[in-house]
C-alpha cells in the first residue's frame, strides 16, 4: 500500500503546524486517501490506477496548503520533541529545556523530593558554615583600616610564653623608639564594681591609654573619647561606657554623658558611650577608663600585664615592623640584662590574633561540609544515573529524531541545575535556621559571634555552590545518557545494552567515592570525638563535682590593704561554711581554667638563677581551706592552717609536684626555701611546708605548669577574687544563700560569674565541643547519605539481575549463594572505598593536628574502628536488597518483563 | 460547460454552496470526511465533487468557526476516523444559510426565468 502519510506530510511542510495538529491532519487525510484507493481497487482498477486516483485527490498540492494556510495557524513555539535539531536558537532551547525539566521533576515527585532533601542538607550545611567563616574570618574587623592594626607581644618563648603581655617600661620604650607605627596603645584588664542605684554589679573593664579609641578609629556614639591629658596620674576620673551597659543599666539615658557613676567606690564622670558592638579583643568589656602609669610603674620591667597594639604607618609591612621591633627588643636585652634577657617582641596582625585560634577549626569544618556536599552530589548523581537508564528509550527516540549529543547533555544539565536550584533554595532556608543554631554552639569568646548572619555574600556563595553542584552531579549522568548505542536500545529488550553496564560501572565508582569521602569525614569526627573524650577524662588535678564558684572581687578603694581584705574574706568564708549543705569554702586569685595570668619569678635558695632566666612559677594566693574545698590532694607535708600561718608568722609556701621535682629532685621539697622576687632580707624567704598535686591551671589540654600557693594572710602581691564552695548536693541550689551571705558581710559587694566548676570546665573546652559536635553531625549525615547511596545502587543492580538470579536459582543456587553474590558485590565497592578513604584520611587529617588532643592524626584504633563501622553499615545497606533478591521466586523472575 | 465563463461560475457556485452542503450533511448524524465527500458526489450525481485538497480545509474552517465539531472515533476492526457533527451554533448558521440560499435561488429564478425546483 502506498505511503499516504509521506505524501500528505510533504504538502504540509511549509505550514509550520504544531506537531500534534500536523499528525492529526496527516492521519485524517491519509485515511481519506486510503478509502479512495480501496474504493478504486474495489471498482476494478489496478493498484497503479487506484493510487493515481487517490493521489489525484491531493493534486494541485499547493491548493491543500493554500486552503489549510487560510484555516490553520502555525504553531507559536517550535515544540518539537526536546533534543531535535534547533531552529530557534539558544534562548528558545533554554526555555524549552526548562519547561521540560520542570515537567520531568514534577512527574517524578519522590525522586525529586529525595534529591532535593539530600542537596538541601549539603548546601544548607555549607551556607551555614560559610556564614560563620564569612563573619569570623573574612569580614574585616570593625575598625578603621583594620589591616594596619597589629598586636605587639613580648616574646618569652624560652619559658613557654611566645605571646606574653609586655611590661610597662618595655611598652614605653617600644612606643618611643619605633618608627614604623602611627601610634601604639596599651590596655590592661580591670574589673569594676558598680554601685549606687540597684544591686551592686561587677563588670569587666579595661584601662586604656588615651589614644586607644582614636588609634582604632572608632568614635563614641555619644559624648567624646579620652583627651590626651586624661592619662596623667591623678587626673580627673572619666569613663567611657559600652553600648550594652548604657542600655541595660542606664536605660539608654541620652543625658548620661557628664553625669557621675560610682565605680569601685569612687565617682567617675561619664564622657562617652561607644556604639553598639564595639569591643576589642575581649568580648564583654563594659567600660573603659584612662590608664595612668606612676613613675614606678613606668619603670617596671618585671610586671607583665599590658596588651599592646599599634597601627602600622601606611605602606609598612608586618615583616618590616617585626624587624624593627626585634632590633629594639635586642637593644633592650642588652640594656636591661636583668629583666630582658631572652625577651623578644612579636608583631601579630590583629586579624590573626582575633581569629587565630578558631581558624583551624572553622577551616576543617568548611572542608567537612564541602565533603558532605560531595557525598550528596554523588548520591543525586546516582539517582539521576538510575533514572537515565530508565529514560534510555526516550533518549533513543530523541537521538533518532536528530538530537545532537551536545543538545542532550544540555537538556540533562538543565534538569540537574534545576534540581540543584530547588535544593539550594531549601538549603538556604535550612542555613538561616542552622545559623541560629550554630550561634548557640559557638564559644562566646569568639569575635563577632553576634554578627553572624546570612548576608549577600553568603547568598552569593550559596548560588554559586548550587550552580556548581548542579553541574557536578549532572555531568556524569548527562554524558552517560548521551553516549550509548542507539540501535541496541531501540531494539526490544534493549535493557541489557552495553550502556546499562557502563552506567553500572559509573554508579559503582560513585559509591566508592561516597564511601571514601564519608570515611575521611568519619575519621576526622572520630579523631575529634576521641580527643574530646580524652580531654574530658583528663584529670585536672582537682574535683569538679559539687563545687560552686563565683567572683567576689573587692574594690581596692574600699579595701586598700591586705588586712582589710583578709578580714572580709575570713568573715565571709566562716559564714559561708556555716551554711547548711556547705562542706568547706575557700578563696583564690584565679580558679583553674579561667586565666593565663599571675605568675611570679622566684628565687630558689641555694640555686642562683642564671641571669635573665627567672624561675617563673604560676602563683595562687588562697585561703586555708582552698585545697580541701577544691579536692586538691596533699602529697606531702601540710596545707595552710588557720591561726598558724598568719601575717606575723614566718612565710610558708605550698608547691606543686612539678616544682618539687624540678628544683629539689630526689631530696624532697619540704623545709626548702624560695622567695617571690628577689629576697632582700631573711624574712623574704618562704619555707615549703607542703607539696600538692599539680592542677591544670590554664588549660585542660596543656601539661600543668610549675605552680605554688601562698596563703592570703601572708601574700599581698595578688588579691583573691574567686570564691569556691564545696557542697553536699547541687551546688547551684546554694548560690542564692551564698550570695546573701556575702552581702551580710558587705551589702555593696557585687557577686558575679556564679557557676559550677563543671560549668567552668565545660566552658573552657567549648571550642573543642563546638568542632567535635559539628564534625560529628556532618560525618553522621555523610554516613547516612553513603548508606542510602549503597542501598540505592545495590537494589537497582539486584532489580536488573532478577532474571539472572532466577536462572541461578532455577539451576539450584540456594538463597545463601544469592546473598553471598549480592553482598559480595556491595562489599567489593565498600572495600575499595574504604581503601581510598584511608589514603585520603591519612593525607587530610593531618591538617587537624592542632585540634587534636592525646591522639595522633593517624591513630590506628580510630582508623580501624571507623573502617569497621563503615563496612558494617555498608553490609547492612547491601544486605537488604540482597535478601529481597534471594527471596525471588524463580518462576516469577524468569517471566520478568 | 464548454466555455470559460461557465467554469468560473461553477467554481464560484461550488464555493458559495460548499458550507451549506457540509452543514446539511452532518445535520442529523456525524460523518467522517470521506463519507461527506462521497455523499456530495453521489447526491449531486457527480456534478459536485470535492477532493481532499478542497474538502478538508473547508472542514477545518467550519470546525474552527465552531459550527461543526470533529472527534476521533474508534470502531472495532477499523482504524480510527474523525467524525464531524453539527454544533448548536452550526445549527443556527445552517438555518440562516438555508433561508439565504432559498431566497437567492428564488431571486435568481425570478430573474432568469427558471422554475424553482
Amino acid at each position: 500500500m502506498p505511503d499516504w502519510k509521506t505524501e500528505v506530510r510533504q504538502r504540509l511542510a511549509g505550514l509550520r503546524l504544531s506537531p500534534t495538529r500536523e499528525s492529526e491532519i496527516v492521519e485524517e487525510l491519509s485515511q481519506h486517501l486510503e478509502d479512495r484507493y480501496e474504493q478504486a481497487l474495489r471498482g476494478g482498477a489496478d493498484a497503479e490506477e487506484a493510487r493515481r486516483a487517490a493521489i489525484q485527490e491531493l493534486t494541485e498540492s499547493d491548493l491543500l496548503a493554500q486552503g489549510l494556510s487560510r484555516v490553520e495557524r502555525p504553531a507559536r513555539f517550535e515544540s518539537v520533541a526536546p533534543g531535535t535539531p534547533r531552529r530557534f536558537g539558544m534562548l528558545g532551547d533554554l526555555k524549552q529545556d526548562l519547561r521540560y525539566g520542570v515537567r520531568m521533576l514534577w512527574k517524578n515527585k519522590s525522586f525529586t523530593a529525595i534529591a532535593v532533601v539530600a542537596l538541601a542538607l549539603g548546601i544548607g550545611a555549607n551556607s551555614a558554615i560559610f556564614s560563620v567563616v564569612n563573619t569570623v574570618l573574612l569580614r574585616p574587623l570593625p575598625y578603621r583600616e583594620p589591616e594596619r592594626l597589629v598586636m605587639v607581644w613580648e616574646d618569652n618563648s624560652k619559658i613557654g610564653y611566645p605571646r606574653d603581655t609586655p611590661a610597662a617600661a618595655n611598652y614605653i620604650d617600644w612606643r618611643d623608639q619605633s618608627t614604623v607605627f602611627e601610634g601604639m596603645a596599651a590596655t590592661a584588664d580591670r574589673s569594676f564594681n558598680l554601685t549606687g542605684a540597684g544591686e551592686p554589679e561587677r563588670f569587666d573593664g579595661k584601662r586604656v591609654t588615651t589614644n586607644f579609641f582614636s588609634l582604632l578609629g572608632v568614635e563614641p556614639q555619644l559624648g567624646r573619647a579620652f583627651l590626651p591629658e586624661e592619662d596623667a596620674p591623678g587626673a580627673s576620673r572619666v569613663v567611657v561606657l559600652s553600648h550594652g551597659l548604657w542600655q541595660r543599666r542606664f536605660g539608654s539615658d541620652p543625658s548620661l554623658v557628664g553625669k557621675t557613676v560610682t565605680l569601685n567606690g569612687e565617682g567617675y564622670t561619664v564622657v562617652g558611650v561607644m556604639p553598639q558592638g564595639f569591643q576589642f579583643l575581649s568580648q564583654d568589656v563594659s567600660l573603659w577608663v584612662p590608664m595612668a602609669f606612676t613613675q614606678q610603674q613606668a619603670a617596671s620591667r618585671g610586671n607583665h600585664y599590658l596588651e599592646v597594639f599599634a597601627r602600622l604607618k601606611p605602606g609598612v609591612s608586618v615583616e618590616r615592623a617585626q624587624a624593627e621591633m626585634s632590633t629594639i627588643a635586642a637593644r633592650l636585652q642588652q640594656q636591661y640584662p636583668e629583666q630582658n634577657t631572652d625577651l623578644g617582641a612579636t608583631v601579630v596582625p590583629l586579624h590573626e590574633e582575633v581569629v587565630g585560634n578558631i581558624k583551624p577549626a572553622l577551616l576543617v569544618l568548611l572542608g567537612a561540609v564541602g565533603f558532605v556536599l560531595l557525598v550528596a552530589c554523588a548520591n543525586v548523581a546516582n539517582l539521576l544515573l538510575a533514572r537515565a537508564a530508565v529514560r534510555q528509550k526516550e533518549i533513543a527516540l530523541r537521538t533518532a529524531l536528530g538530537a545532537s549529543r551536545l543538545r542532550l547533555v544540555r537538556q540533562f544539565l538543565t534538569e540537574s541545575v534545576l534540581l540543584a536550584a530547588l535544593g539550594g533554595l531549601v538549603g538556604l532556608l535550612l542555613s538561616v535556621w542552622g545559623v541560629t543554631l550554630l550561634k548557640s554552639f559557638i564559644p562566646p569568646n569568639i569575635s563577632q559571634v553576634k554578627a553572624i548572619a546570612v548576608d549577600a555574600r553568603v547568598l552569593g556563595f550559596t548560588v554559586l555552590m548550587t550552580l556548581l553542584t548542579g553541574l557536578v552531579f549532572g555531568l556524569a549522568p548527562a554524558l552517560q545518557a548521551s553516549k550509548f548505542n542507539l540501535n541496541e536500545t531501540l531494539k526490544e529488550g534493549g535493557r541489557d545494552a552495553a550502556a546499562a553496564r557502563g552506567g553500572n560501572r559509573v554508579r559503582g565508582l560513585l559509591v566508592v567515592a561516597e564511601v571514601a569521602v564519608s570515611l575521611v569525614l568519619l575519621v576526622g569526627a572520630g579523631l575529634l570525638i576521641n580527643s574530646f573524650m580524652r580531654l574530658r577524662s583528663v584529670d585536672p588535678g582537682f574535683r569538679t563535682n559539687n563545687l560552686l564558684t563565683m567572683s567576689v572581687v573587692l574594690p581596692p578603694q574600699k579595701y586598700p590593704d591586705q588586712a582589710r581584705r583578709t578580714a572580709f574574706y575570713t568573715d565571709m568564708i566562716r559564714r559561708v561554711e556555716a551554711l547548711p549543705g556547705v562542706r568547706s569554702a575557700g578563696v583564690t586569685n584565679w580558679i583553674p581554667l579561667v586565666s593565663q595570668g599571675d605568675s611570679i619569678g622566684v628565687t630558689i635558695e641555694g640555686q642562683p638563677a642564671p641571669t635573665g632566666k627567672p624561675n617563673i612559677i604560676v602563683t595562687r594566693v588562697v585561703s586555708p581551706h582552698y585545697f580541701d574545698a577544691m579536692g586538691i590532694r596533699l602529697l606531702d607535708g601540710r596545707a595552710f592552717e588557720e591561726g598558724r600561718d598568719r601575717i606575723d608568722s614566718p612565710c610558708v609556701v605550698v608547691v606543686g609536684e612539678t616544682v618539687a621535682r624540678k628544683y629539689w629532685p630526689g631530696e624532697g621539697a619540704l623545709g626548702k626555701r624560695l622567695s617571690p622576687g628577689k629576697p632582700e632580707s631573711d624574712a623574704d624567704w618562704c619555707q615549703v611546708v607542703g607539696v600538692v598535686r599539680d592542677v591544670r591551671q590554664m588549660d585542660l589540654a596543656a601539661e600543668p605548669k610549675p605552680q605554688m600557693y601562698f596563703t592570703y594572710e601572708q601574700a599581698d602581691f595578688f588579691a583573691p577574687r574567686h570564691l569556691v564552695v564545696s557542697t553536699e548536693g547541687d551546688p547551684l541550689a546554694l548560690a542564692g544563700a551564698v550570695r546573701k551571705t556575702v552581702w551580710e558581710v558587705d551589702r555593696d559587694q557585687p557577686v558575679s560569674n556564679v557557676n559550677t566548676m563543671e560549668g567552668v570546665l565545660s566552658e573552657s573546652i567549648a571550642r573543642q565541643r563546638f568542632s567535635t559536635l559539628l564534625l560529628g553531625v556532618f560525618a553522621g549525615v555523610a554516613l547516612v547519605l553513603a548508606a542510602v547511596g549503597i542501598y540505592g545502587v545495590m537494589s537497582y543492580s539486584m532489580a536488573q539481575r532478577t532474571r539472572e538470579i532466577g536462572i541461578r536459582m532455577a539451576l539450584g543456587a540456594q538463597k545463601w549463594d544469592v546473598l553471598k553474590l549480592a553482598v559480595g558485590q556491595g562489599l567489593k565497592l565498600v572495600a575499595l572505598g574504604v581503601g581510598l578513604g584511608l589514603v585520603g584520611a591519612f593525607a587530610l587529617t593531618r591538617v587537624m593536628s592542632s585540634l587534636l588532643f592525646g591522639v595522633s592524626a593517624t591513630d590506628p584504633a580510630t582508623l580501624a574502628t571507623i573502617s569497621l563501622v563503615l563496612v558494617a553499615v555498608a553490609l547492612l545497606a547491601s544486605y537488604i536488597p540482597a535478601r529481597r533478591a534471594s527471596k525471588v521466586d524463580p518462576l516469577i523472575a524468569l517471566r520478568y518483563e | 460547460m464548454s466555455y470559460i465563463g461557465s467554469d468560473i461560475l461553477a467554481r464560484e457556485l461550488k464555493k458559495g454552496s460548499a458550507e451549506l452542503l457540509i452543514l446539511s450533511l452532518v445535520e442529523h448524524q456525524p460523518r467522517h470526511g470521506y463519507d461527506i465527500g462521497n455523499l456530495i458526489e453521489q447526491r449531486s450525481g457527480g456534478v459536485l465533487r470535492f477532493n481532499v485538497a478542497s474538502l478538508y480545509p473547508l472542514l477545518y474552517r467550519l470546525e474552527r468557526r465552531g459550527w461543526i465539531q470533529g472527534r476521533w472515533v474508534e470502531q472495532a476492526g477499523q482504524r480510527r476516523r474523525r467524525y464531524y457533527k453539527l454544533t448548536a451554533e452550526g445549527k443556527r448558521v445552517l438555518a440562516a444559510q438555508r433561508d439565504t440560499w432559498r431566497e437567492f435561488v428564488e431571486a435568481i429564478g425570478r430573474i432568469t426565468g427558471m422554475e424553482h425546483a
